[in-house]
């Protein structure tokens, strides 16, 4: 028996895999083979069994031919896989805050287990919380999909859907002014932080008096914290810069991951002994819950975009296939 | 003019004429390959690769059976059609039948306009 041939179906073979009649398949394939090959050029031999080969065709084409076709979701229920995945997530985000806001375990047992999550765990958690949202959703459409029952599923009339939400569409000319505009205002910002930074060691003050200044927080926590900003402000500038030349959605994403991982920085940082000013003790816990809030309101802004992007990345990369 | 590209559409309407196709070709008993030489001697294609995993439809609806030959010199697989096989044929072919004479009239009453 012909080796060629061999490999080939136990190619198709491979795509055929979970299929009982899997056998019979390939033998039907082999007689085929080796029976035109016989009839058109009189032998059997290899250079002939390629020519049949190549004629029958790729063996994942071969195989696709045998599969039912019944698509893993139904393209009725494809626009309810971000839709419900966006609902969940959402709820899954604000579950996420609340863990973290009010250091507590939520569990909806057997659906969900949310444990106390510190700032940076939470920023790590959010990305698998939506693999996670994203795979039940997957799921449950999939069971639906393959029941082949009609069902109707509910969405709000009014509701907005994440994948509808676009850019909005600007001349050439006019979004690039607007962000070498941001571009030019963003580096002028950074620089005078860079300035602040190497002539008094932080960028924080409470008065605006630069021939004697007077520092918001304590040299070793305004160092840190001015450096994070920085960062910060560089990574924006950087950005817009970018921006300039392409559209990429991969620059808006990329710039999402370091504005979060300098955000979890910033939370990480100890809040003992960091102004350097005189602060009531009775106002200094609602300071800090403060902070903490707006930066972590900032940083669900920071990943709600961020899976925007992606999803607009996915959605690029799915038209191209079809 | 340039010549339409009919290629997507010839291929979704293939999908129902083969089932007629191999339906009335199973009369007489055959197996795959002389189907596919029988095809092409009457002026029409069939690609190898669709034609088997159609034949394994067919008979998993009933109406057609398949036995193997394994007289010759190598395994023949041979098909040939059930009952069920030929009054599903008779009914396609009725469908055929209307859908021609349809669209017979339409090219006649076109024909009338200009």
């Amino acid at each position: 028996m012909s080796n060629k041939l061999e490999i080939y179906l136990e190619e198709i073979s491979h795509f055929l895999s979970g299929r009982v009649e899997r056998e019979e398949i390939l033998s039907e394939i082999r007689s085929h083979v080796l029976e035109k090959a016989a009839a058109e050029h009189g032998e059997t031999g290899d250079a002939a069994l390629d020519k049949v080969i190549a004629a029958y065709g790729q063996p994942r084409q071969v195989a696709e031919k045998y599969l039912d076709g019944r698509p893993i979701i139904a393209p009725a229920y494809r626009r309810y896989l971000f839709r419900y995945t966006t609902l969940l997530f959402a709820f899954h985000g604000l579950l996420t805050v609340f863990a973290v806001v009010f250091k507590k375990d939520f569990i909806f047992f057997p659906f969900l287990f949310m444990p106390r999550l510190g700032v940076i765990e939470a920023l790590m958690y959010l990305p698998t919380a939506f693999l996670a949202d994203l795979g039940v959703v997957t799921l449950v459409l999939y069971f639906i999909t393959q029941s082949g029952k009609e069902v109707r599923l509910p969405w709000p009339k009014l509701a907005v859907d994440l994948d509808e939400v676009k850019p909005p569409k600007k001349g050439f000319f006019v979004s690039r002014i607007g962000t070498a505009v941001g571009a030019v205002v963003m580096l002028a910002i950074t620089d005078f932080a860079l300035y602040l930074f190497s002539r008094y060691h932080t960028i924080f003050f409470v008065n605006l008096d630069f021939a004697n200044p007077r520092p918001l927080f304590t040299a070793a926590a305004g160092r840190r914290l001015s450096m994070i900003v920085i960062a910060m402000f560089a990574a924006s500038t950087m950005t817009l810069l970018v921006k300039l030349f392409t559209r990429s959605r991969w620059v808006d994403t990329i710039s999402n991951v370091v504005s979060l991982a300098l955000i979890g920085l910033l939370l990480r940082q100890p809040f003992d002994n960091l102004f350097a000013v005189d602060i009531s003790e009775r106002l200094l816990p609602k300071i800090k819950f403060g902070l903490r809030f707006m930066l972590l309101f900032i940083a669900v802004i920071v990943t709600v975009d961020l899976i925007q992007n992606l999803v607009s990345i996915g959605r690029k990369k799915l038209a191209k296939s079809v | 003019m340039t010549d339409p590209d009919i290629g997507s559409m010839e291929t979704e309407m293939n999908r129902g004429f083969l089932q007629i196709l191999v339906l009335a070709l199973l009369e007489k008993d055959m197996y795959g390959y002389s189907m596919v030489k029988h095809i092409e001697g009457l002026g029409y294609k069939v690609e190898e690769n669709t034609l088997y995993p159609l034949l394994r439809r067919l008979e998993k609806n009933g109406w057609i059976t398949s036995k193997w030959d394994l007289g010759e010199d190598r395994p023949r697989k041979f098909y040939a059609i059930t009952a069920d096989g030929r009054a599903m044929k008779a009914g396609l072919l009725e469908v055929w039948h209307n859908q021609n004479r349809i669209l017979t009239e339409i090219t006649k009453e076109n024909l009338h306009v200009q």
